[in-house]
């Protein structure tokens, strides 16, 4: 799958909780580990729900786990 | 590698294979006169029982989930790209034959064999687009 202009904290916000894995992040958000990996390397976007669930996870709010890269700005 | 990926991979190992040996088949039937149909029937039934086989030992994957919204999109694109792959096929099988030969004639026995060529190309482009959407490596790098 492409690369998306989605950037994010996960890798960074898994080590700050407790050294969190992808199989638990996984687990907690709903998804597959390789869905995890693929989101972290920035290869697939994740669903509007997926990036809440995620963001709660860590208890913060989707903007400061995700980030748009808006190539115009 | 996932079991969609192993599946993807088993899938496109054996649609080649078919493809082959159909081939194989095709050619053996056009110097032997009478190549045994039923022996081809026989041995097209068992190798579709054992990929059934096959693919059903595959291990369910590790986690409480094992399928998600990024599987229903990877799944939705390669059954686009099957979807494609056979119009295409259908279009090529409907304009070849006009552009080597316009004035030919063609069997109508040669036409059931359309029907599984077009499963052979829908798995083959399938399989690879899951794989594609995939990758092909096993390393998924858990960190």
């Amino acid at each position: 799958m492409a690369k998306s202009e989605i950037t994010n904290h996960i890798r960074r916000l898994r080590f700050d909780n407790g050294e969190m894995t992808q199989q638990q992040l996984a687990d907690k958000a709903g998804v597959t580990r390789q869905t995890i990996i693929a989101i972290e390397a920035g290869k697939y976007a994740p669903s509007l729900p997926l990036a809440f669930k995620i963001a709660r996870t860590f208890g913060l709010h989707i903007e400061d786990v995700f980030q748009y890269e808006d190539e115009s700005a | 590698m996932i079991r969609q990926q192993k599946i993807a991979v088993t899938v496109l190992v054996v649609s080649l294979l078919g493809l082959f040996l159909g081939i194989t088949v095709i050619l053996m039937r056009s110097f032997i006169p009478y190549f045994p149909k039923t022996a081809v029937a026989f041995g097209g039934f068992i190798l579709a029982f054992g990929v059934i086989v096959f693919i059903s030992r595959f291990k369910k994957d590790k986690g409480a989930v094992t399928f998600d919204e990024r599987d229903k999109l990877i799944e939705k694109n390669a059954h686009l790209a099957g979807f494609g792959a056979v119009y295409l096929l259908v279009i090529l099988v409907s304009y070849l034959p006009i552009g080597i030969a316009p004035e030919a004639k063609i069997p109508t026995k040669w036409f059931p064999f359309l029907l599984p060529l077009a499963v052979l190309c829908q798995c083959f482009a399938q399989s690879l687009a899951t794989l594609i959407q995939y990758g092909w490596g096993g390393k998924d790098g858990e960190k």
